[in-house]
């Protein structure tokens, strides 16, 4: 099949170009064939664990074979990967995990651990302009008004359209709809 | 006639008909846009749609699908970056023409085949799916079995990467899909004894990573590609320039419905081949292939949008996804507690003929839009990278943590989308897994009753194989596929070959 020039740096766009390359090994991809290894020998324990071998039609059956070939694939895998030669001009910090990802992966888990306490706005609005910030190097008003300007467009699609409730936290959400139905007729 | 009323449903009820068309228009968007995938809007959507009617749920994924696959093309003639992976195949000649100075030609081509393909995919759907739910009542749990296993090993064997990396994603996704208690049994599987496994890994959250936070810490690497403007003349393509390709259309676009239709694989890879084959079949194109040739426009394009219709048919009709997208609806059907298969189109053939339907109101608002809106969609291509990634991230946060309001959601979600960003880079491909988690239950369930009913013998199963016809191909296409993956392939046929020389 032909195959189309690489358009996103060697990363996946979809199952018909899933990235890497054929004849070589990218940085890490060892570290990452051996996670993928033991994580699958594993699996494989604890699927061994859910019935044994008690027969064919057991709840582990299916657990047991498709782990064995997570795991049988992982191998054949792995020792593909071992004997390949390594690209030479790329390094892990530049081309699989750059300080933008690394930074990016430590800013959602701190948006997980802030969503409840803070709540839904204050914490969007926070990572919002602070990752508008950090990438696109704009000026700080630029960056808030922004941010704050396309969480509002959110918000609104959120809370009108799909009625989706979030936490709401140390902001006063529910008062403020409150006060514009009021604003707006009276209560419905 | 109830059929032709569940058809027309859409068409009478002006709300879902306007669903369709926003879901169309932004559909084109989310296409075009680099960075945003129909797979990941659709996996978004789901847990916003989830309080909603079936109805107005499917009419506005249906929009994002139908508009989403065409989208791509925008990017992928205007910027040589494709918009979404079924245009991965459009930019190796759709740029060469945009930078001849022909962008509206081209985007004018691009557009009617897709419509052309599209409507192909449709009339397909509609003619063969009803007959095919007939058939599929027949259908065997091994039979099941084995189609949801063909599935998950096409899509690696089609591709460009690896089968064997496509075969662990796949069965990854198979034991994502097994962990929590097991439904016959209660017994509780791969939960590595923490309660917060029992009730199992939810299939949004490991989408929503898979699809939303891996691609947007993918396109973290190209924060700064600068847009290159191209001039767009004339858009509508003269019907002589439509007549010329519309033979390959025919053909590329049956290639599209097909592979749609193959369990798994969909857009992306049909357009692929359609490429390939366009390159065999078109003897002396006005410019060659990789050049600007046309015909490298018509086929991979009508093939992907054929191939939306297509990927229907294998989901209405059995229950197993055409492609990921299908694959993400059938989790969105699971949640609106319908259970697609042959039971479904047998007790309710109105969700059927509403899905028709909805398709073909897709179809004619890609067309419209298409044509018309050029403009306005080369402008929203332009929205800086840099705002784009955090609000995809926000909208896969939110998207994750909206179903069960579990913030355990969000942190599966995050794993998943490290996970999957370091799949990709290593080549990994994404829609195997995602395959897995939806068919685990299926497979699982099929095998479990396949086996009881040959009284746990294997023997009596495999004979039970043999001497069925489906089964029976079913079972060699399975094997088929993984021997042409092994060296055993290439070594038959370099002894064929000698021996035929002999």
């Amino acid at each position: 099949m032909t195959i189309p020039p690489d358009t996103n740096h060697h990363i996946g766009t979809s199952d018909a170009t899933p990235g890497g390359y054929a004849a070589a090994r990218r940085p890490g991809e060892r570290a990452f064939a051996v996670f993928l290894t033991l994580g699958s020998l594993a699996l494989v324990a604890e699927a061994y664990g859910i019935s044994g071998f008690e027969g064919l039609s057991a709840p582990g059956t299916v657990p047991l074979v498709v782990t064995s070939v997570m795991a049988l694939t992982a191998v054949i895998t792995l020792a593909q990967t071992w004997s390949l030669p390594r690209i030479a001009d790329e390094t892990i910090a530049r081309d699989i995990l750059p300080l933008n990802v690394i930074l990016f992966v430590a800013m959602l888990v701190g948006y997980a651990l802030l969503l409840r306490p803070l709540g839904f706005l204050p914490t969007s609005a926070l990572f919002l302009i602070l990752a508008i910030k950090l990438l696109g190097r704009y000026s700080w008003p630029y960056s808030i008004a922004v941010g704050l300007g396309s969480l509002i467009g959110i918000w609104l699609i959120f809370r009108v359209v799909f009625t989706v409730l979030m936490p709401a936290g140390i902001f006063p959400e529910a008062e403020l709809l409150q006060l514009f139905r009021d604003l707006s007729g009276g209560a419905r | 006639m109830d059929a032709l009323w569940a058809f027309l449903t859409v068409y009478t009820q002006l709300d879902l008909l306007a669903l369709v068309a926003i879901g169309t228009f932004s559909g084109i968007y989310v296409g075009a846009i680099p960075g945003l995938s129909v797979t990941m809007a659709v996996s978004i959507l789901i847990s916003f749609t989830f309080s909603w009617d079936v109805y107005p749920a499917l009419a506005l994924m249906i929009g994002i699908y139908m508009g989403g696959v065409y989208g791509g093309s925008r990017t992928a003639i205007l910027l040589n970056i494709p918009g979404a992976p079924s245009a991965i195949a459009t930019a190796m000649d759709g740029y060469p023409i945009a930078q001849r100075g022909e962008a509206g030609m081209a985007i004018g081509v691009v557009t009617v085949v897709s419509f052309f393909g599209g409507l192909i995919g449709i009339a397909t759907l509609a003619v063969a799916a009803p007959l095919l739910a007939d058939f599929a009542l027949r259908f065997q749990p091994r039979d099941y079995m084995l189609l949801a296993a063909m599935g998950i090993l096409l899509v690696g064997s089609l591709s460009t990467g690896s089968l064997v990396k496509g075969i662990f994603a796949g069965a990854l996704g198979l034991a994502i899909g097994a962990v929590g208690r097991d439904p016959l049994t209660f017994t509780e599987r791969l939960t590595f004894d923490l309660d917060l496994l029992n009730g199992g890994v939810s299939f949004i959250a490991v989408m929503i990573g898979m699809f939303g936070v891996s691609e947007a810490l993918a396109q973290l690497h190209h924060v700064n590609v600068p847009a290159i403007k191209q001039k767009i003349g004339r858009i509508i393509p003269s019907w002589g320039t439509v007549r010329r390709h519309l033979g390959l259309g025919m053909q590329t676009s049956t290639i599209g419905v097909i592979i749609g239709a193959l369990p798994g694989t969909g857009g992306d890879i049909a357009a692929l081949m359609a490429y390939d084959h366009a390159k065999r079949v078109t003897k002396n194109p006005e410019h060659p292939f990789g050049k600007g040739a046309i015909e490298g426009l018509v086929a991979p394009e009508s093939a992907n949008n054929a191939a939306v219709g297509g990927a229907f048919i294998p989901m209405m009709t059995l229950g197993i996804p055409g492609d990921a997208v299908t694959a993400i609806m059938i989790g969105a059907l699971f949640i609106h507690g319908l259970n697609p298969g042959p039971m479904l189109m047998v007790d309710q053939p109105d969700m059927f003929w509403f899905i028709v339907g909805a398709l073909l109101a897709a179809n004619v608002f890609m067309l419209a839009f298409g044509l018309t809106g050029v403009r306005v969609f080369t402008k929203i291509v332009e929205m800086p990278r840099a705002v784009l990634i955090p609000l995809i991230l926000l909208l896969s946060i939110v998207g994750a943590y909206a179903v069960n309001n579990a913030i355990s959601d969000v942190y599966w979600m995050l794993g998943f989308g490290v996970f999957g960003y370091f799949m990709r880079n290593y080549g990994y491909p994404l829609g195997p897994v995602i395959l897995g988690v939806i068919l685990s239950r299926l497979l699982d369930d099929n095998w479990r009753r396949a086996i009881i009913s040959d009284r746990e013998d294997l023997g009596r199963l495999f004979w039970g194989i043999m001497t069925s016809p489906l089964s029976a191909v079913l079972f060699v296409s399975v094997i088929l596929i993984l021997v042409s993956q092994t060296p055993v392939w290439g070594w038959a046929k370099t002894w064929l070959t000698a021996k035929a020389k002999a």
